[in-house]
């Protein structure tokens, strides 16, 4: 079941801020896109969503429990990291069924479980391969795969098309898309792009630069026509960038 | 295929070379004399013999039993030390230290201590095996155990994996490929090391029978053991250690 996630006044220091202080809430099966100049601290913000960085200041709640400390929520989080973090020695199908173990789910359910996902990130046939004999790209769907089985409360994902050429691009965005609307998860979803943000999310959250606040949270429900919302989106991040890189120079 | 894809493999250089090798040989014996250079005739001769008498099995099968134990108990115990250092940065630390002081300690330091220790018995050269071994094998398992790739222990934190499924999916198949490299120098240097040991107090084994070899003056014999080493050492690499290897590489 899809959960609500709440982000209060996060903060995060690594002996300089990376984050200032950052609130936001997502609704069950929100499809949310985190966007940002590059280093402002949006895989760190990810990060601490997910409970793989304690934050410095603030809280980060789902379903109404802490994401991080001894009283971590029980909720179940999918992650797809930048890289595909499949591992090198189990098939793709292996891959998926070791992430099932923990939840208790018998061996024929697993098998079929992991099944039934390859085949929605459109891996039938290839169940049995090991990472290393398919593509980038494959293995990235199969990442998906193993995230979307364990049917999180929430899904984070962090830029998962980056190593990714254009044209497998494209083809994961409307993948995801497809998939987010099948499966209605939750979904806090990272990237630099804009143009994939505004074709995938339903609300997009823009990130000064560095140390790192909301410069902007719009929804995109078509009510702003899907060009203004770019190019508006094009000159925030530019001014960003721009300040970001003059905060560097004269530090 | 061409003739030059067949020379290669057949390793045609390798066996001129060694045909200058064995002709300068049989000048080098008649020069010197048996004593000093038996001929390659009578090593071919000698090898014929043992092979034929059933000593080679006998004295292989020796120093083999004694690797087996020696050697054995260091890969134990080095597996052991890649599960501390697996759950225990401290330990790892403390490991990694009193193996550089074990890895530099010359083979007849253990040799001379075993003697005292054990007496002049089969533990003398089991227990030198051991502790030359022991470091290379060990420093091999730990440095796998080092370069686990955390984002892939991270991966397995995010899917709640316990400890005990993140090391068999995770660190074990990661440092696997160590543990072999650990082990095909292991042994090498176990037969090496062990056969050494052999000289003193021993009765049996490749090192006691070219020891006595010498003594009775025997000196063809000392290359026909030292021939027997070579293609035991050969073999296992072979056999054993790149077919492990092979099948470790399956998903490659």
């Amino acid at each position: 079941m899809a959960v609500t996630l709440e982000v209060a006044e996060v903060g995060k220091d690594f002996l300089i801020p990376v984050i200032d202080s950052v609130s936001f809430g997502v609704e069950a099966g929100e499809f949310v896109c985190l966007l940002g100049p590059n280093g402002c601290g949006k895989t760190t913000l990810l990060r601490i969503v997910g409970g793989l960085e304690p934050p410095t200041r603030g809280r980060v709640l789902l379903g109404g429990e802490p994401v991080s400390g001894s009283d971590r929520h029980t909720r179940k989080v999918g992650v797809v990291f930048q890289e595909d973090r499949l591992l090198p020695w189990m098939t793709l199908r292996e891959n998926v069924e070791l992430v099932l173990e923990p939840l208790g789910v018998d061996a024929t359910a697993r098998r079929q479980t992991a099944d039934r996902y390859l085949r929605l990130a459109g891996l039938g046939g290839f169940e049995d391969y090991h990472p290393a004999r398919v593509s980038g790209g494959m293995r990235q769907r199969a990442a998906i795969a193993r995230a979307l089985a364990i049917e999180p409360d929430l899904l984070l994902m962090d830029e998962p098309f980056g190593a990714l050429d254009a044209q497998n691009r494209r083809i994961m965005q409307a993948e995801v898309r497809r998939i987010w609307r099948e499966t209605g998860r939750t979904i806090l979803f990272v990237t630099h792009a804009i143009e994939e943000a505004v074709a995938i999310g339903t609300t997009l959250i823009m990130l000064s630069a560095r140390p790192a606040r909301i410069r902007e949270m719009v929804r995109n429900d078509g009510s702003i026509a899907r060009g203004t919302l770019i190019d508006g989106l094009n000159t925030m991040i530019m001014e960003e960038v721009e300040r970001q890189q003059g905060a560097s120079s004269t530090s | 295929m061409s003739a030059r894809h067949w020379a290669t493999r057949l390793h045609l250089a390798t066996w001129g070379v060694a045909t200058v090798i064995v002709a300068g040989w049989v000048l080098l014996s008649w020069r010197y004399g048996a004593y000093v250079l038996p001929s390659p005739l009578a090593v071919v001769r000698g090898f014929a013999d043992i092979v034929a008498s059933g000593e080679i099995w006998r004295h292989t099968f020796a120093s083999l039993g004694r690797i087996l134990v020696g050697f054995g108990g260091a890969v134990v115990v080095a597996l052991l030390a890649g599960l501390a250092s697996f759950l225990s940065r401290t330990a790892r630390g403390v490991i990694q230290d009193f193996l550089s002081v074990l890895n530099s300690t010359s083979v007849f330091v253990w040799i001379v201590i075993s003697i005292i220790w054990f007496g002049l018995s089969n533990w003398a050269p089991i227990f030198t095996t051991f502790m030359i071994t022991l470091p290379v094998v060990a420093s091999n398992i730990v440095e796998g155990v080092a370069t686990v790739d955390r984002r892939l222990l991270e991966m397995g934190d995010v899917y709640r994996l316990s400890g005990r499924r993140k090391f068999t999916a995770i660190v074990v198949p990661s440092t696997l490929p160590y543990l072999v490299a650990g082990m095909k120098v292991g042994f090498g240097l176990a037969l090496k090391v062990s056969v050494v040991a052999e000289i003193f107090g021993v009765t049996s084994g490749i090192g006691y029978v070219m020891n006595y070899s010498r003594e009775i003056l025997a000196t063809q014999m000392v290359f026909v053991w030292a021939l027997v080493m070579i293609l035991v050492m050969t073999a296992t690499d072979k056999l054993v250690f790149d077919a492990v290897s092979r099948r470790l590489d399956r998903w490659r």
